[in-house]
């Protein structure tokens, strides 16, 4: 389709000096889409998709050119012996690994502003791709807000703060000693209790208590690559190696998945 | 016995493949909505030069105004942040060209990067086909005591599209609806 | 081991001695005959050669009287020529060549109307598409060049209410055929006349050209049909 490249923008050859060098941002991963792409050797250098009947779609070579520039070259604790452990693994002959857009194991972070008791406060959402009937939906997986953990941060050591066994004799009425205090009263709930911050979120969103402002950044978490785990981000920044990044990059077995994926959502 | 088959259907049916890459459209065919997709945004561009050029008389830009908010779905946005300022701020399509044909330069030259990237169209629960598709822009501005304003905007676009029929004298004529939806104006560090 | 000799083996090589002599007497005996008759002998050979060269034209000659396309013309008509530049005196040959020319300009003849005939139709189908591309329709599209190519608004205006005169009213459909794949034909968004002769002058480009028109009975364009071009 970038063959009708043709006079987009009329004059625009006469502004080529004015606009600098056009190579760079040709260079840029101006998309999270053109991210996928590149990383699995599905299009050219100038963007124009591959179909899997070309000849370079999905090919080594292609992928190896273009996963070099897909990191952030500023990021010094990626080192070149694990990008470059990581690259085998990913392009391994054997067993090559593809990012997928349906495959889920992946979702996005992103940092919104809400206005809450009269302040500008920051709400991070984690957003999830699902289907739907004919298509698919971003939708909202799970929330973190400050407040709400500062809230719940539940210490399940009960100390002092029990309902004794017999209190039922009492018809309970040293329910009055727990609603006494707002501090403690988590500590009164069962074991396996898990405060829903969604849930708190939404509620707090109907009751007209959160306002929503606008979106302040926007970055995703890749768990599709058997062994790895990597964060995208965008920089905004001159030259080349600018766009959609991997920003992070950790080696990783099954089991700390699980933990990274908890400390990811605050869990 | 029926509903369980109608549930089949419907499980064969969405199993069939969401994104454009796998339906059974030809290449041809979808490079001809790509090509028109991209004609949309290239029309947009156009359209955003004419009413941002000072020397368009005043009822000529308000007029390309209304033809601009025909290439768009009702109530889209568009999203904007600069450099100093991250945060995103919203405007509606009108209020957007309007502030930009009001804009106090007394010279305005919008020019458009030949650099464009297409992603591919995913289909989303109501069937409608979506697309992003980014554009860069440099925007400069002189003031009647010759202060000059330069900034480059990268334009993320969402465009949908969707196969439609009406009737032209009998006709049955199938065709591509392509509309503009949100837009996200980020400005951005060339080169 | 040949003095003590087993005496079969002398008894051979006795009679071997002979054929030997007899061979020599035999060569020389011909070699002395053949010197006597030379010229006789290379009267005969030329005529032998002659007769060959004869049945062989004869029998190319039928074989370009019969050939049921295996040659191609140029092919037969090379071989008629060398036939020819024979000169051979045999009046079946001449005969023969005769017919092969009578066949052979028949064919020629055929070839030439075909070309001919290719010739006419592609000249046909040239001016059905100078009629329908440039001729019929060429009034419409380069009316509606001369709007993308107006040199500011009020010309270009101009120009649009010039264009408007060939249509029935500002309402009349305007199609954009964007690509057909056999059967399935894929358009833009349908819009209408006036709404296109704006859009052609707001984007100073005129990407397509007219397909189609239908008119009414006053002769005005009621419904057209565009592609890109």
């Amino acid at each position: 389709m970038l063959l009708v490249l043709l006079p987009l923008l009329g004059p625009a050859q006469a502004f080529n000096s004015l606009l600098g060098d056009e190579s760079i941002l040709n260079a840029q991963t101006k998309q999270v889409n053109q991210f996928f792409r590149r990383f699995n050797g599905e299009e050219n250098a100038r963007g124009d998709r591959y179909y899997p009947s070309d000849k370079d779609y999905r090919s080594p070579e292609l992928r190896r050119k273009y996963l070099n520039g897909l990191f952030d070259q500023q990021n010094a604790s990626m080192t070149d012996p694990m990008r470059d452990s990581f690259t085998k693994d990913v392009l391994s002959s054997g067993n090559p690994q593809f990012l997928n857009f349906h495959g889920g194991q992946w979702f996005a972070e992103v940092t919104t502003r809400f206005l809450y008791q009269g302040k500008d406060e920051n709400i991070t959402l984690f957003m999830k791709l699902e289907q739907e009937k004919l298509g698919y939906k971003w939708v909202i997986s799970s929330v973190y807000f400050k407040h709400f953990h500062l809230m719940f941060n539940n210490n399940q050591e009960s100390g002092s703060h029990f309902l004794h066994p017999l209190s039922h004799e009492l018809d309970f009425m040293n329910l009055v000693r727990v609603f006494k205090d707002k501090e403690y009263v988590d500590l009164y709930t069962e074991k396996e209790y898990q405060p829903d911050y969604l849930t708190l979120f939404l509620y707090e969103f109907k009751k007209g208590n959160l306002r929503f402002k606008n979106v302040s950044k926007v970055k995703f978490h890749f768990f599709q690559i058997n062994g790895w785990y990597f964060e995208l981000s965008e920089f905004n920044r001159p030259g080349s190696n600018s766009g959609w990044l991997i920003s992070g990059l950790m080696k990783i077995d099954e089991n700390q998945k699980e933990l990274l994926l908890k400390y990811i959502l605050h869990e | 016995m029926t509903k369980i088959l109608g549930i089949l259907a419907a499980l064969i049916f969405f199993s069939a493949g969401n994104t454009w890459a796998q339906d059974d459209i030809s290449p041809s065919r979808k490079q001809a909505i790509d090509s028109l997709a991209l004609e949309k945004v290239r029309d947009l561009s156009k359209y955003i030069s004419i009413v941002g050029n000072k020397d368009t008389p005043w009822s000529e830009a308000n007029r390309v105004i209304e033809r601009t908010l025909e290439l768009f779905a009702d109530g889209a946005l568009m999203g904007v942040s600069s450099l100093s300022r991250e945060e995103v701020n919203y405007y509606g399509v009108r209020e957007y060209l309007e502030r930009l044909m009001a804009l106090n330069y007394d010279k305005v030259n919008i020019s458009w990067y030949k650099i464009q990237y297409i992603s591919d169209l995913e289909r989303q629960p109501d069937g409608r086909y979506v697309g992003v598709i980014t554009i860069y822009q440099r925007f400069e501005g002189t003031t009647k005591e010759g202060l000059r304003y330069v900034d480059v905007t990268k334009k993320d676009i969402t465009v949908y599209v969707e196969r439609k029929t009406t009737q032209i004298s009998g006709r049955i004529i199938g065709f591509w609806d392509v509309l503009l939806g949100d837009i996200r104006v980020s400005e951005t560090k060339p080169g | 081991m040949m003095n003590t000799g087993n005496p079969l083996r002398f008894k051979f090589a006795g009679k071997f001695r002979m054929f030997l002599v007899m061979m020599l007497i035999v060569s020389l005996g011909a070699s002395f005959t053949s010197c006597k008759s030379s010229k006789k002998a290379a009267k005969k050979k030329a005529a032998m050669e002659l007769a060959e060269k004869t049945a062989k034209a004869k029998a190319d000659l039928l074989a370009i009287i019969n050939d049921d396309g295996r040659m191609t013309l140029e092919e037969k008509e090379f071989k008629l020529a060398t036939i020819k530049r024979m000169n051979l005196e045999d009046q079946e040959v001449k005969d023969l060549i005769v017919q092969a020319e009578d066949v052979l300009a028949r064919e020629r003849a055929a070839v030439e109307r075909r070309k001919e005939e290719e010739r006419m139709q592609r000249e046909k189908e040239a001016r059905e598409r100078e009629l329908r591309e440039g001729g019929q329709f060429k009034a419409i599209n380069l009316s509606l060049d001369a709007v993308a190519s107006a040199s500011d608004v009020s010309s270009a205006n101009a120009r649009i209410r010039e264009a408007m005169a060939a249509f029935a009213g500002d309402d009349v459909p305007v199609l954009i055929l964007i690509s057909s794949d056999g059967d399935i034909k894929d358009y833009d968004r349908p819009t209408t006349i006036r709404k296109y002769l704006e859009f052609i002058k707001d984007q100073k480009k005129s990407p397509n050209k007219v397909l189609n028109a239908v008119l009414d009975n006053n002769g005005k364009i009621k419904e057209l049909e565009l592609i890109k071009k």
